[in-house]
Formats: C-alpha cells, structure tokens, sequence
C-alpha cells in the first residue's frame, strides 16, 4: 500500500475507475462513462428544448445598407433596394439570396439601444444588461445553456465561433461558459490527442485524482472551473465527428458560400442538429467608419449566401421552427455618410432580424423615418428583444438567481417580449 | 512648357451637390467636365487666364443613376466616356446640343445647411445659381453588370479598357463598342491601366475582407491579345490594393499605386518597368491615408498623383523628385479626399475633384 495514500483515497480512485467522481469541492463531475455515443446524441436531440443560433455581425452592421434601405435620400447611399420575397419588404441589391427567404425573416427596424461603442455595445448585446453594472451578467448564450442545454451532453452547451461576446457565463458560473472554436468552426489543436486511447485514458483517470486530492483542500472556482473544463474537453473529444465538415462542405459551400463565416454557419447547423442549444458565428468587421460601401458589400457577399442557406438548411431539415436564428450585431451605423466614405456607430435607429423558433416570419415590425434618424414607430429595447428571445424559446425571461445575496432577473424590469414577433 | 513648381489656385468650381468623384479636361479645349457620386455631370469652360470669378457650369449631362467613377476624353475632344456604378460606361458627344436648360443652385446644401443650424448662428451663404443647358442624348457600353470602376483610353481614343465590381474586365471598340477581348480576375478589378500600343494592361484586384481568409489583393500585367496574366506583381506589394494606375506616354514606365484606407502615409506611387515589371523607384512621401488618381502630364516627363488627404503631389519620373504639392493637406482621414485628377491638353492646367463638392483648378504660368 502507498504510505502516501489513505483508505479513502483507494475508495475514491475505484470510483474514479467505474467512471464517477466527486470532488471535494461538492462539484459532481459528470459521468464518464454514462454517455455519448451518436445514437444517444441523437436522442438527446430529439429531446432536446428549442435551440438558437446567433449570427453576429461584428462592428455593427448597416442599416440603411441592408435591411432598412432609404433610397433617393441624402443618406441612401450607393446601393439600391430589391424586392424580396415579401410585399413590401425590400432589402439590399446585394442580398438577393436572403431577400429570396424574406417570408422566414422578422425585421426589427426600430432597435433603439443605449451602449454606442464596441466594448460597452457587445456586452449590452450579448447580455441586455450595460457594461457598467457591477454585476457578471451572463451571455445570451450562457442563459440558453443552462436553461435548454443538457450538461449530461458530450458536446457543449455553448458554442461560438469567430468575432463574439465578451461577458461569458457571468453568475450562472463555468458550466455554461462558451466553448470557443476557430473563425471556420474548426476545433482547436488539442483535438488531436497525441498519445493512444488506452494511454489517454489513464492520463484522464490519474488527472482526476490528483485534481480531487488538491480540491479537498482547495475549495475556490477557479479550480472547479479548471475541473469542469477538463471533463468537458474529454468528453468532447468522444464527440469530435460532429465537428468534422469535410465530408459535407464540398456540396454544401455551394449553399453557404466558400467562406469561413459560410463554414461557421453550415458547423452551426450541424451542432444545433446534434442537440446543441447554443451557437454563435462571427462574421468580421462591419466597423465600417471609413469605406463603408465596399466594406458592406464585400461582406454582403459572404453574408448572403451563408445566411440565407443556413436558413433553407434549417428549413429543409425540419429544424427551423425549433432553432431561433438571430441577425445582429452591437451597435447600427449612421444614416449620415462622413467623409471618410463611411458610417459611425449609430444606436438610436437600427436593425436586428429573428427568424425560425416561432418567430412569425415574413413582417417587418417597427418603422425609422425617411432618412433613418430616428423611430418612428414601435421602439424596441436590448431587453424587449431579449424577453422576445427568451419567450421565443422558452425561457421565463423574468427568471430570477442570486449573486451572492442580491436578486437578479434576466431581462430589466419593464421588458416585454414583442407579441406581434411571436405570434 | 509650364512651371510645374509653381502652381496658383485659378478657381475653385462649387458644386456640392454630392462628392464630385471624377474629372476630366477634354481634348485640346478648356472644357472639363466633372462627374459626381449621384450620377450627374456637369461642364466648364474655362476662361483663358485664371482669376476673376469662378466660370459656372454651361452644361448638364443626364443619364447616370449612380456614382461616377471615371471619366476620360478622346484626344481629339469629341467623345466624353463617363463609367459609373449603374453598370454602364456612356459615351457623350461633345458637340452636341442641349434639348433643354435647367437651373440649378451649385451651393444648396452649403445653403440648406445652414438654415438647419441658423438656430446655432449660422448663416446662409449666398446662392450661387447657374443656368445649364441639358444633355439627355448619349450611348452606353451595357456589358458590365457590376459597379464599373474605372477605365482608361488608348493615345488614340480608338481602344477602351473598362473594370467591374464582378471582376470582368473588357476591352472594347470605342466606336463600334465590339468588345476585343474580356477576362476576369479574381476579386474586384480596382487599378486599371491600359498601355499605349494597346499590348498590355494593368489590373489591381481587391476583395475588401477584414480578418477573413477570403481578402484578395494582386496587382498584375496581362497580355490583352490573350487574356492571359503575364505578371504577377502582388509579391512586391503584399496585401496591397492598389487604387490607380498609369502608363507613360511612351510606355516605358508604369506608375501604380496603393489605396484604399491605410494607416499613415500609405499611398505611396511606385514606378515599374512594364516590359518585366520590376520595381523603378518608390516615389515618396505617400498620400496620408492612401491614394486615389494618378495622371502623366502631357510632356511625358511629370506625373501627379492625388489621394485622401487633398493634396496633390507633381512629381519628375526620371529622378522621382516631388516638384510640387498642389493645395493643402487637410490633414487626411477626416477631411474629405480628391478623387481624381485631369492635366489639360497644353499641360497649362490641372483640376482635382474634391469631394468637399467641388473642382479644384489650378493653372501653370509658362
């Protein structure tokens, strides 16, 4: 016997072994062994509550060079409108592809939204909560994990890819913190386990060990957090197929579009399918302060196919009514044009766009005036839109938890989903 | 010939409409016409002297919808080319006469911005109104189908190079707009150039992505009898999108250079051989924030470049010496760029369009 061990170290080491562990700390380490191969996958997917993907526009997306045109105005700029599949829902020449499924899209043209920069805006986003409180909100993301993700699952509950939020699980803790993947939805290089099953294995079982000894007398978060994401990264690897998309993307860049955003989005589809209940896909650089109209339209150029096949993938595969695709990104641009070619951060008029998950397509709700300066009718706030998401899926949006002992709620008080958006 | 290094502001041409996005002097007259980022054009004759008051406008050509990127003039003055982003490239007769007249305001958003803020103060300037004879009558070359972004001319005005957002480039009849040859480059074209004995053409493509892998910038020479790339430059100016080019009169320089918002004094004109295309000189300093026209003087021997921070800069191609700045900087980024720049025949004048809203002339004492 190793003078080194107690009895009740061997106990715990043989529990190890039949795959359960217990730290110290009272954190129940998943299953090992209980889970995850494809057919349980699937079966947690059948099951599984309604999903989102977010598609996120970084550096905040124009308007009026979108989803909100104002032709023949001072602030029109360059581009011209096309009519979609709609009556009276018109969108950017360059958007032929989404203007095609326009009848799934519900335009928001009335955001009017209080964080005007990057930093302040992303957050604020991504949690309908300002920057400046004190309080870790917890991502959009993160909310939808923990509430329609499945923690018993290989995969994580939270996934995203490319340019993102920057609030992270906030109170909700490290269990619903976002799994990062490349800006093309590739897994990272320790996906490849450099030594043999058998012997990754042992490495696992000695790795909990002596991480279960160190929490008995080491009861902080980071150290649970670092726990929780080793489990979560093993047990990962057993579901590794799922991320793999060369076998589909030579048939299916035809849909998307032979980009890193259109991959993103052909891997969202494919991770939502396998149960997923949250991604987000980045696309770059809408930050268009000087060379606004070929920035837009080389991004449109990507954006279109991959948004609109995503959409029709989603569709065909029968998972669009229970998968919120959400079009956004932190802030709008101005309808003024500087003289730098461009568009700065505008908040006061802008535009999201949902679709699938319930949402009632085919609408436009809320209206800017000609010129895109202001609403004229039907504002809608970060947290009217998140309530609208929230209920969307399922979500009581008034939910409730505690840091520490102060009550928080998911939405600000006063929000209120949109019930024309929801049907 | 003119004293190039000693340039006097003879007028400056108000018309704030919108961004004034190209100009040209057209043949061996005075006349320079102006296109602007809402598809107008209009016309100038110039006086013979400068000073005095600002000529006005004496005519309005209709028939863009869009932006006017370039403009050129055949050398014997009688065709306008004007490309826009409607997707065509029209062709003007220069002699012929207007079926109507219009007034216009050439300072009305000067005016109606001020009434905006005469509660701060502010007040209107005086209006500056000009009576235009209207031009509807004009061809179009209708074979792109993408913004068309620029276009060069032949020495003999017989041969168009014409380049899209699509990446097509063609190469056409002016007369009879058959097209000689096309091709498409990867991207968007952006820089485009064609050599005087026709043989050779210069493309810069671009596709504008931030950190995605799918950015493309490459500059190469071509062969247009072919259609095939003979050149590749793009090694010599990684990442770079190159925003003009032009060849010398007699062909053996080919000047292009860098734009497209870039940080500092980035848009730099590089001097190249077009028989190899290797590198002559770098002319120095750049345009703050890039570059955005280039045109050889009429003697062969200067070349003026102009970019996004109002300043254009005359340079001598043999020793790449700057001769002169012509106007002020406004300081770059924030303050307005000239678009583009037009020598006159005689070499005697110049003119920027200035996207302020208005065509900047300067004039060259003998």
């Amino acid at each position: 016997m190793n003078p080194f061990c107690r009895t009740g170290d061997h106990l715990s080491r043989r529990a190890f072994l039949k795959g359960a562990a217990v730290s110290g700390g009272g954190l129940v380490l998943p299953n090992w062994g209980g889970l995850a191969h494809a057919k349980t996958a699937a079966e947690i997917a059948s099951k599984a509550k309604k999903r989102c993907i977010l598609l996120w526009m970084n550096g905040g997306a124009s308007q009026i060079d979108t989803f909100d045109m104002k032709p023949g105005r001072p602030t029109g700029g360059p581009f011209r409108p096309i009519q979609s599949k709609v009556t009276g829902l018109q969108v950017c020449e360059y958007l032929p592809k989404v203007a095609a499924v326009a009848d799934k899209l519900a335009v928001i043209r009335s955001m009017q939204t209080h964080s005007p920069d990057h930093p302040d805006g992303i957050y604020h986003m991504h949690t309908c909560y300002k920057m400046s409180e004190r309080t870790p909100h917890p991502e959009l993301g993160a909310v939808i994990a923990k509430y329609n993700g499945d923690l018993g699952s290989d995969l994580p509950t939270f996934v995203r890819m490319g340019s993102c939020g920057n609030a992270g699980a906030g109170y909700l803790g490290p269990a619903h913190e976002p799994f990062s993947l490349g800006r093309d939805g590739k897994l990272g290089s320790f996906s490849t386990p450099y030594l043999a099953d058998d012997a990754e294995k042992k490495r696992a079982d000695l790795f909990r060990f002596v991480e279960s000894e160190f929490a008995v007398d080491h009861k902080a978060e980071p150290f649970a957090s670092h726990r929780t994401a080793k489990e979560r990264a093993w047990r990962l690897l057993r579901a590794k197929a799922v991320f793999d998309i060369s076998k589909e993307w030579p048939t299916a860049k035809e849909r998307y579009g032979d980009s890193d955003f259109g991959r993103g989005c052909l891997m969202a589809r494919k991770l939502v399918e396998a149960g997923v209940p949250f991604v987000e896909v980045g696309q770059e650089n809408y930050d268009s302060h000087a060379d606004n109209f070929v920035c837009h339209k080389a991004n449109m150029q990507l954006l279109d196919p991959a948004y609109s096949g995503l959409l029709t993938d989603l569709s065909e595969r029968g998972l669009l009514k229970d998968t919120l695709v959400i079009w956004m990104g932190e802030v709008g641009r101005t309808p003024g044009i500087n003289n730098r070619a461009g568009r700065d951060h505008f908040i006061r008029a802008w535009t999201t766009v949902l679709a699938g998950g319930g949402i009632v397509g085919g609408q436009v709700y809320g209206a800017t005036d000609a010129d895109g300066k202001d609403v004229k009718e039907n504002p809608v706030s970060e947290g009217d839109l998140f309530a609208t998401i929230y209920k969307a899926l399922g979500i009581n949006h008034r939910a409730k938890h505690l840091t520490g002992v102060r009550p928080v709620w998911l939405t600000p008080e006063g929000s209120q989903p949109v019930k024309e958006l929801l049907g | 010939m003119p004293d190039l290094t000693k340039p006097t502001q003879a007028w400056t041409l108000t018309w704030d409409a919108d961004w004034v996005t190209s100009v040209a002097f057209i043949g061996s007259t005075r006349k320079v016409a102006a296109g602007n980022n809402l598809g107008g054009i209009l016309v100038w004759d110039l006086p013979e002297k400068p000073g005095g008051d600002a000529p006005k406008p004496t005519l309005r050509l209709d028939g863009h919808t869009n932006c006017v990127s370039k403009l050129a003039a055949t050398p014997d003055g009688k065709t306008l080319l004007s490309a826009s982003y409607d997707h065509t490239v029209r062709l003007w007769d220069t002699s012929a006469v207007p079926t109507g007249e219009d007034k216009i305001v050439l300072n009305a958003m000067a005016i109606a911005d001020a009434e905006r803020r005469k509660n701060n103060g502010a007040k209107a300037p005086p209006a500056m109104p000009a009576t235009v004879g209207v031009v509807k009558a004009s061809t179009a070359f209708d074979a792109h189908k993408e913004w068309v972004v620029n276009l060069d001319l032949t020495r003999d005005g017989k041969t168009v190079i014409s380049g899209d957002d699509g990446g097509h480039v063609i190469i056409w009849d002016r007369e009879s707009k058959a097209i000689q040859k096309r091709w498409q480059v990867k991207g968007w074209a952006y820089a485009l150039a064609l050599s005087s004995d026709k043989k050779q053409a210069c493309v810069g493509e671009r596709f504008p992505l931030v950190f995605d892998g799918g950015r493309h910038a490459a500059i190469k020479l071509w062969d247009t009898s072919t259609g095939e790339a003979t050149k590749d430059l793009s090694a010599e100016f990684k990442g770079m999108h190159m925003a003009a080019a032009a060849y010398s009169l007699d062909g053996k320089v080919l000047a292009v250079g860098r734009g497209g918002e870039s940080d500092g004094a980035s848009g730099i004109v590089t001097l190249l051989d077009p028989a190899n295309g290797k590198k002559i000189k770098a002319l120095t300093p750049g345009h703050i924030s890039g570059l955005t026209d280039l045109a050889f003087h009429p003697d062969g021997k200067h070349l003026a470049s102009a970019g996004r921070d109002t300043v254009v800069r005359i340079w001598e191609v043999a020793s790449g010496k700057l001769v002169s700045e012509v106007g002020k900087s406004r300081g770059g980024q924030f303050k307005d760029w000239i678009h583009a720049v037009s020598w006159s025949a005689d070499g005697a004048w110049l003119a920027a369009a200035d996207m302020a809203g208005a065509v900047n002339v300067w004039h060259f004492s003998k």
